[in-house]
């Protein structure tokens, strides 16, 4: 795949820019860690080497990024974080279930920021596959940073998420107050179940006297009639 | 590891004449408990504390009670401290921080404890870690020594500094015993904070050019009254005061507590602000993770990008307390 290599360029370009010198050297100097525990050091250490400012790209940059990985923003990330996604896309191992217990090595043992830097990373890492319960626990989380690093502008869920995981995501992000709309694939992915289900969760909220998101509305009205839609607006959910 | 495990020892008091906290002799002072176990207190805690002007606090890794009988659990503990706890206290606008250790009571588990000691170097560098703690002595014995000593390399090691608890019983000589063994391993006692100090221990503690902090700690340690006796005739250098409060009757406010009746007792404002405040932040900062500016936006930056209507970070609305409805 082309764009995983094309994405590790402009990365390269944003971090040199948004980084000191020395700490690019650093950085540069551990993207081929010779072992885990290299991995794990170089991970853990990054925000004492590279800061925490907010990363600045040029519009140029962000379209570079819609081309290599649509849906991919990095645009409220901090450049510790960038620099994590970064090093987590180009370390390789020996073998699958190396790579595999390394990588979640680092996330049995993340804090919160860490956690934010490996959920950001699943959409460049390898074998997609494997990350399917990891992506699900992420969502099972309740630190709020931690679910928006998985649930906004983020690739991975929309691409590989399991219907039933997708529309987990979906309803915790309503029930966390999440904004729906930087979630990625709302429209591909939108079903009949996931309608259903919030249309229960609509029932519920109304007769608690909760308000409703009018984004709930957006992914259930390609599923019922017009006349349905607007029935249960009302408050009217017998059909 | 604070206190109140030693109930045996313990004499309550049966009634004693009360004054009330009045908040407004605090008001618009922050404050910076640096010993505080949030892990077992309740949201109301964090929302007293936030209230009372605490602005930030370090939560050292401790014994939860129960001990652990397997290396996942210390593990899932250390992970809970810079993750799970440090979340819920950002809820209530408090920059939360921790220290990474073996405590002395578990060092007693020595095929535990080795397996504890391999953890370490994977959690003592991650952010927001701002020294090797609580460790020392409990019992005293030839086990806790050994883990101490370990434990004091592996700081020197990362240039962390260190969070001492010293032992409830036999006191003087295990907190003396507890300096020597740092000196011997080439420590500076200027990143050393020998915890739980008295009226015995204090001034050795200061003298030899240590960190003296004090537990606010009702029936089996300090009280503030005596804390206020020991400020005045110490004065403010190198003195901090904390709760350590935990799973045990204690008391989260104790800090903004005792910075008020050193008030009324007519200690300046600016020797207040050092012990309550300043003096922990100088002495945990020597980590290089203590940024004062992030207490007042603890805040992740990018929750504050444009359109996002949620409380700040996820900060947790506030409930009416008062009202007899819970909507």
């Amino acid at each position: 795949m082309t764009s995983a290599s094309d994405l590790i360029t402009i990365f390269s370009d944003i971090i040199k820019e948004n980084i000191p010198g020395d700490a690019w050297n650093w950085l540069y100097a551990q993207k081929n860690p010779a072992n885990s525990y290299d991995l794990n050091l170089a991970f853990g250490i990054m925000p004492r080497k590279t800061g925490k400012t907010l990363v600045q790209i040029t519009n140029q940059q962000q379209e570079l990024i819609n081309a290599a990985k649509p849906g991919l923003s990095i645009n409220s990330w901090a450049v510790d974080r960038l620099s994590r996604v970064w090093l987590l896309a180009q370390y390789q191992a020996d073998d699958q279930n190396t790579y595999f217990r390394t990588i979640e090595n680092l996330f049995s043992a993340a804090e919160m920021n860490e956690q934010v830097a490996l959920y950001s990373a699943l959409p460049l890492i390898s074998y997609p596959e494997l990350w399917l319960k990891r992506c699900a626990e992420g969502i099972r989380s309740n630190i709020g940073i931690v679910l928006e690093a998985i649930m906004y502008h983020n690739p991975y869920p929309a691409e590989n998420l399991p219907e039933p995981a997708w529309n987990q995501m979906v309803l915790k992000a309503f029930f966390t107050d999440k904004q729906i709309n930087n979630i990625y694939g709302l429209d591909s992915r939108a079903n009949t179940e996931l309608a259903r289900i919030l249309i229960d969760y609509a029932r519920e909220r109304h007769a608690a006297g909760r308000q409703i998101n009018d984004m709930l509305w957006y992914l259930v009205q390609k599923f019922v009639t017009e006349q349905q839609l607007n029935n249960m607006k009302q408050g009217h959910f017998n059909d | 590891m604070c206190c109140s495990h030693h109930t045996e020892e313990r004499s309550v008091p049966l009634a004693q004449p009360t004054e009330k906290f009045d908040m407004d002799l605090i008001r618009g002072m922050k404050f910076f408990d640096p010993h505080v176990h949030m892990t077992s207190r309740t949201t109301d805690d964090y929302q007293a504390m936030a209230d009372a002007g605490i602005v930030a606090l370090i939560e050292p890794s401790f014994w939860l009670g129960q001990p652990r009988t397997g290396p996942d659990s210390f593990k899932d503990y250390y992970s809970s401290l810079v993750g799970w706890e440090r979340f819920r206290s950002s809820q209530f606008g408090i920059k939360h921080y921790c220290t990474i250790g073996l405590n002395s009571r578990e060092a007693n588990n020595e095929p535990l404890a080795e397996q504890v000691m391999e953890m370490l170097p994977l959690f003592i560098y991650k952010d927001g870690v701002v020294g090797i703690g609580e460790i020392g002595f409990d019992d005293q014995t030839a086990a806790e020594e050994k883990y101490y000593r370990l434990q004091l390399e592996l700081a020197k090691e990362s240039g962390l500094p260190v969070q001492i608890h010293t032992p409830h019983r036999d006191k003087k000589r295990g907190t003396q015993r507890s300096m020597d063994i740092a000196i011997e391993h080439g420590l500076d006692p200027g990143m050393v904070i020998v915890d739980h100090n008295n009226e015995e221990t204090v001034k050795e503690v200061l003298e030899r050019g240590f960190w003296a902090a004090f537990t606010i700690y009702p029936f089996t340690k300090m009280g503030n009254q005596r804390m206020v006796e020991i400020t005045k005739q110490y004065g403010p250098e190198r003195i901090m005061v904390n709760s350590a409060a935990d799973w045990g009757i204690s008391d989260p406010m104790a800090v903004p507590k005792t910075a008020a009746l050193m008030k009324l007792n007519g200690i300046s404002l600016a020797d207040i602000e050092l012990v309550t405040y300043r003096n922990a932040i100088t002495a945990f900062a020597q980590s290089g993770q203590i940024n004062e500016a992030d207490f007042v936006s603890v805040i992740d930056q990018s929750a504050k990008f444009e359109g996002n209507s949620i409380l700040r970070g996820g900060q947790q609305p506030r409930i009416d307390k008062s009202s007899i409805i819970i909507s």
